[in-house]
């Protein structure tokens, strides 16, 4: 960074520089010198707190993923919805229900006040269910009551501003874009850590132990490896679980094609690392400290876990990262055609899955959550480029 | 040498091998047949049509006896029939294996000159403001979901421009006009999705290209050259260039694959007519015989070219022998 | 490189539309179609292809009436022209056909009724894997005199108010497909694999329509050219050639592009055609598009096994919890036209008589009074619970269904509001129709549609005897599992009467039953679209399975 070209009178930055840093600090100042690795950390990061965040968001916007609004279909960004009577009516029941001593003052004075006509047990209903100018106006008359001011507030989150428009029945795309980040970067993290480990276990397995245990997992290995991947996913998601009786039981319920694309990606994304760890394993069996622990009578499995993890826990971190933003894109694929994430569940590769037969009727539905893929992806692969760079022992620059 | 290329062609097949029946038995455990669907779409049929039905496909029997009459009837050279285009597999399967063909090598030549290109190219200045900006361009390629470029093509270059074709492989009624008009016409519905599924491979290259030349680049022989008095170009070109092709030849084989595979969406998106759609539609459409050989021979074809490339890699580098 | 920039040249200078001719029109259709052969075909698009190749005995035409095509005239017992026989204790029909006279093969060889009886002996054939064989089935025998080889006779094995419907009863041109069959008849497929229709799909004796097959692509197209021989009216129209475009979203562009001029009944999505509508007006495009009720009626199945749908309450709630007319109005531009039962409102036996029908109007707190009274009580997390468990059921329906995905989260969030938990669970058509329909393996709601003739028994839906179980081989399309004693009478009955007045009875008394029971909860009927080039004159679309093509030589561009 500045201390690049240290003037060498500069007697701090000559101490500074005397002191040994230790590997974190190093790691860490030369990923700082990734510039993108670190924009892609920030937006990771941003990201990944929306996610978290989203009941957060759903609760302070008023918006949620689910609630539809088919009066406002395909609408463009930046653009007002007004929510359905109905919605506006089962709203106000449970208003009534909780309140019911406010209630019958207000619909009481509704009808007092000629603002309406008809049965008493309807007034509000009445109200609330015309045009939503006049419904507005009809529950500002009532304000002043007890239970009124409340009404109003109620009655503001029912026009509905929508950011990045609504889809084809009227969901918010914006709410819908961040629920889907959960899934879709959940899925792409999940699958990224488990197949890590996966690949741990077996490239360790193969490197410890070598000969014929070697060579059959690497046979393995290199068979997936060199599959067309997109053809084997297909069959592997058009499977029925449900035909396979200790699955189903395993993967059953609400979420069942999330766990589905978990499990099915896991299958065939564990090889790269597998190989990684298994190079590095076979050249540290033979160093002196695992000749150490051996002699000290350390179990295998102690090995494994104690000292060789650790040693090859740089290379497989990269790995992770670039496999998120890969696992991310086959889970996208797999729902773009209708193979993955099943609605109502958004992921961003299910809000592609009609993104093409609705390019007339409101392209943004299209663009959008491509975008947030290609934002996300291009994030995780600057964050394992600018890892690398800074974990491998040849590139330390002092 | 010898034994080397035939113990490897003996381990593909093998692998081929088991993967057929792997993936037969995964069929198997997809859910519907041909029969379930016939009745699905027809509510007439009776239950004496279902039994006989099942018995005529030989539904009835377990999977491995059904693989194995299936390896059977293969064996004979027959490919079997289709159920969903009810003609035989082989029709079916010869002009949309060249369809895609076409198109993966379209892609692999077209994504091979523009990366291997800008790869050089920012190998020269490594850390310069080109360098930089195809870094960038190349992490861009290698993110992007080419599905949904494609859609993006479409949108913008048939859409909105109107200059090439939404989707299709050629025009109606080309196949009799003269041979150059039917090749512009392939060629102006090829462009979208060559584009699109080009767009990975092209950074992968650049990467490639730019670290391979990078490293050559440092090699004592060039300073050489360079120290010879030799031209700029034909340093880089001549001596560089040509060291650094050896590590691309491998990356170039082994990318047929996921060339291959990215055709599937392309070929999706494009309704272009090749092995990659109908590999999808026929699993969708629980097409049993043309899911598996369709399957088998895009393996088959990826698994080949792995084993040319290593065998290339031989006589491209004298250094390594196959004993 | 020249013609690369014409090209470009031409494309820039969209939008030129030329107005389609006479001399060619180009049709998109959406579905993959397989070869012609009438006796093997299953798919919709072959079967829209194949009526402009060839045609059938009689045939339900665009007003819902069943008219000859090949046959001078439809056999009666009142015209004399078909009569009830008793042979070995059972009643059986004999009927007369008569084939046109100028019926002819596209070679020239006149059609007979040994075309007729081939095409059954083929079917009936144990090596021919023919999906359906009940058209042919039902026809027991086919009988004439060599000197009247037009004259034929059917004897029918049963004595049912409809024998003449027989629109999928297609001749086979034996003179064509007989060498074929007796050489390869013996093998386990061997007839379909080394059929004309495979090998030759372009021989003109294979055909009988308006239209011969010039040109055959599977997967990409097909090219009609004018049959010398037809019948009847010369085909105007001098090629026609259907396009598959299998992605509906480009469908529009190719139509802009002149890459096709029309689009079939199998093309556009509702949404897709209401968005094109109102760009075609605004940028006056030279395209009408056309909307027509069909016979296709989307419902959604109710599993009565499952333990909270038994209580027929809970069922009624379901219907008058949601607003089917504001659903129709807010999704299809009221373009569909909301259902009431299982009877399409343009079959004879259509009625909306409250004697008959009853109608659940749309009220949520109607809704919520019944489930009260069912015992379903709202929970503090606002859904209904009894006995400790939530009132909750799966809701499926084909993946990839645009519409239909659209309707179930609509209807989802609406049940929601009564604080019924409705889970989505969809799966691609295969496994849906392949094994959770078919073997009823759902806990809850299935939405999906059919299609029936007009008149037709409702026997395969609506009997106890077709609820798919492992004793029957899961035949039977009565998903629901609805058992109802007097609607199966009435369905064994409906076959064998002759008088129309009791089998409209029959059938108002069906309709009583299924709107009482609600079995199965009626969503809307589906419209068929179609895109239509401004100048094409006498098209019309026919709602129904025998599509549009049926009059494709009257069809003309001016």
């Amino acid at each position: 960074m500045s201390s690049a070209n240290p003037p060498v009178n500069d007697t701090a930055t000559m101490q500074r520089m005397e002191q040994a840093q230790s590997m974190k600090a190093i790691v860490f100042r030369q990923f700082l010198d990734h510039r993108l690795a670190v924009v892609g950390a920030v937006i990771i990061a941003f990201l990944l707190t929306t996610a978290l965040c989203a009941p957060l968001i759903s609760a302070l916007t008023g918006l949620s993923p689910e609630s539809q609004n088919v009066g406002a279909r395909y609408l463009l960004p930046f653009q007002k919805a007004v929510i359905p009577s109905d919605q506006r009516e089962i709203a106000m029941e449970q208003w009534i229900n909780a309140h019911p001593g406010e209630a019958a003052v207000l619909q009481k004075a509704l009808i007092e006040r000629n603002l309406a006509t008809g049965d008493e047990e309807e007034a509000l209903y009445d109200v609330v269910t015309r045009d939503i100018v006049e419904a507005k106006q009809g529950l500002q008359a009532i304000r002043d009551l007890p239970g009124g001011d409340e009404l109003v507030k109620m009655s503001q989150g029912w026009e509905r501003f929508h950011v990045f428009g609504t889809d084809e029945i009227g969901r918010d795309v914006f709410i819908r874009l961040i629920y889907g980040a959960r899934v879709s970067i959940g899925v792409g993290l999940l699958v990224a850590f488990a197949s890590g480990m996966i690949g741990f276990l077996i490239g360790s397995l193969a490197g410890f132990y070598g000969g014929l245990i070697d060579a059959f997992l690497m046979r393995v290995t290199d068979a997936l490896l060199s599959l067309p991947i997109f053809p084997v996913l297909i069959v592997f998601a058009a499977i029925d679980l449900n035909k396979i009786p200790w699955l189903s039981s395993l993967i059953g319920g609400e979420h069942e094609s999330i766990f589905k694309m978990v499990m099915i990606l896991c299958l065939f994304s564990w090889m790269t690392v597998a190989r990684l760890v298994r190079g590095s394993i076979l050249s540290l069996r033979e160093r002196e400290f695992i000749l150490a622990a051996r002699t000290l009578g350390a179990r295998d499995r102690t090995i494994i876990a104690r000292h060789l993890f650790p040693n090859v826990i740089a290379p497989m971190i990269v790995a992770i990262t670039l496999g998120v933003g890969e696992s991310i894109l086959f889970e996208a694929a797999l729902s773009f055609l209708g193979l993955g994430i099943m609605p109502p569940a958004a992921s961003w590769g299910n809000m592609l899955n009609n993104a093409q037969e609705v390019i007339y009727n409101n392209i943004w539905l299209a663009v959008l959550p491509g975008l947030m893929i290609l934002i996300t992806v291009v994030s995780f692969n600057f964050l394992g480029d600018g890892l690398q760079d800074a974990m491998d022992p040849k590139s330390i620059r002092r | 040498m010898l034994t080397y290329i035939l113990r490897r062609v003996l381990q593909t097949l093998v692998v081929i091998a088991l993967l057929s029946y792997v993936v037969f038995t995964l069929m198997a455990l997809m859910p519907g047949d041909p029969v379930e669907m016939m009745i699905a779409s027809n509510p007439k049929i009776t239950a004496e049509d279902i039994v006989r039905l099942r018995e005529f496909y030989g539904l009835d029997q377990p999977a491995w006896k059904r693989y194995a009459n299936w390896v059977g009837t293969i064996s004979q050279g027959d490919l079997g029939y289709s159920r969903t285009y009810r003609v035989p597999v082989m029709e079916l399967m010869g002009p949309r294996l060249l369809n895609t063909l076409i198109l993966s090598v379209c892609a692999l030549s077209f994504s091979l000159l523009v990366g291997i290109t800008l790869g050089v190219l920012s190998a020269l200045k490594p850390g310069g403001r080109l360098d930089s900006f195809f870094s960038v361009f190349s992490f861009a390629g290698i993110s992007i979901p080419s599905f949904w470029l494609g859609i993006m093509l479409i949108i913008v270059f048939s859409v909105k421009l109107g200059w090439f074709p939404a989707g299709g492989t050629q025009t109606i009624g080309m196949e009799g006009a003269s041979w150059y008009r039917e090749f512009f016409d392939r060629g102006w519905y090829l462009v979208l999705p060559v584009m699109s599924l080009s767009i990975q491979q092209i950074g992968t290259f650049m990467r490639y290209a730019r670290s391979a030349m990078m490293e050559v680049l440092r090699l004592d022989f060039i300073r050489t050259a360079k120290a010879k008095g030799l031209s700029r170009g034909r340093v880089l070109w001549k001596h560089a260039f040509r060291n650094a092709l050896i590590p691309l030849i491998t990356i170039a084989a082994l990318s047929l694959s996921n060339v291959f595979s990215g055709a599937i969406l392309t070929e999706t998106v494009f309704s272009y007519q090749g092995v990659g759609k109908l590999v999808y539609d026929s699993i969708i459409a629980n097409d049993f015989n043309v899911a598996m050989v369709s399957f088998i021979i895009s393996v088959s074809m990826v698994l080949m070219m792995n084993l040319v490339a290593d065998i290339l890699y031989g006589f491209a580098d004298p250094r390594i022998s196959y004993s | 490189m020249k013609y690369l920039w014409t090209c470009l040249a031409m494309s820039l200078a969209l939008p030129a539309f030329a107005a389609p001719d006479n001399s060619e029109l180009k049709i998109g259709i959406s579905q993959e179609f397989e070869n012609m052969n009438p006796l093997i075909m299953s798919m919709m698009a072959t079967t829209y292809m194949s009526r402009l190749v060839g045609r059938a005995l009689v045939t339900l035409d665009a007003d819902n009436r069943w008219v000859p095509q090949l046959a001078k005239d439809i056999p009666s017992l009142e015209k004399g022209t078909a009569k009830i026989v008793e042979a070995g204790g059972k009643k059986k029909i004999v009927a007369h056909w008569e084939i046109l006279d100028k019926a002819n093969w596209g070679d020239g060889t006149p059609m007979t009724c040994a075309d007729f009886a081939f095409a059954r002996e083929v079917a009936l054939s144990p090596t021919v894997s023919v999906g359906e064989r009940e058209t042919f089935g039902l026809v027991e025998k086919i009988d004439w005199d060599p000197k009247t080889p037009k004259k034929c006779t059917f004897t029918y094995e049963k004595a049912r108010w409809d024998f003449y419907q027989l629109p999928q009863f297609y001749p086979l041109p034996k003179h064509v497909e007989g060498p074929v069959f007796e050489k390869y008849g013996k093998q386990k497929e061997g007839y379909e694999k080394n059929s004309n229709y495979v090998k030759a799909p372009t021989t003109p004796g294979l055909y009988n329509g308006p239209y011969v097959i010039s040109e055959v692509k599977l997967g990409d197209h097909v090219t009609f050219t004018p049959n010398a021989h037809f019948y009847g009216e010369k085909a105007k129209i001098r090629k026609i050639i259907v396009k598959l475009i299998s992605n509906t979203g480009t469908m529009e562009a190719n139509l802009r592009s002149g890459t096709i001029d029309m689009v079939s009944s199998l093309g556009l999505a509702l949404d897709q055609a209401i968005a094109f509508e109102k760009k075609a007006k605004a940028e006056a495009l030279p395209f009408t598009v056309l909307y027509t009720p069909s016979s296709t009626y989307e419902h959604i199945d109710i599993n009565l096994d499952t333990p909270a749908l038994k209580d027929v309450r809970v069922r009624k709630a379901l219907l008058h919890g949601i607003n089917r007319e504001d659903l129709v109005k807010a999704l299809f531009e009221g373009r569909q036209s909301a259902a009431y039962h299982f009877i399409s409102p343009k079959d004879p036996w259509y009625t909306t008589d409250p004697g008959y029908v009853t109608t659940y109007r749309y009220s949520k707190r109607l809704a919520q009074k019944l489930l009260d009274e069912a015992g379903w009580k709202v929970g503090p997390d606002g859904y209904r619970v009894k006995d400790g468990k939530r009132l909750s059921f799966v809701f499926m329906t084909t993946s990839g269904n645009k519409t239909r995905e659209l309707v179930q989260t609509y209807l989802q969030e609406q049940w929601k509001q009564l604080g019924i938990e409705v889970l989505i669970k969809n799966e691609p058509a295969k496994v849906f129709f392949g094994e959770t329909t078919r073997k009823r393996k759902f806990a809850g709601l299935v939405m999906f549609a059919w299609v029936s003739a007009p008149e037709s028994n409702p026997r395969s839906t609506l009997s106890s005897k077709s609820i798919p179980s492992s004793k029957n081989g899961w035949a039977g399309q009565n998903i629901s599992g609805w058992v109802n004693p007097e609607v199966d009478q009435a369905i064994e009955a409906i076959d064998l009467e002759f008088d129309a007045k009791k089998r409209l009875q029959y059938a108002h008394e069906l309709q009583k039953h299924y709107t009482a029971d609600v079995p199965v909860l009626p969503m809307f009927y589906r419209s068929d679209i179609s895109v239509i080039p401004k100048n094409l004159k006498n098209y019309r679309m026919t709602g129904h399975q025998f599509a549009e093509t049926n009059e494709a030589e009257k069809w003309t561009l001016e």
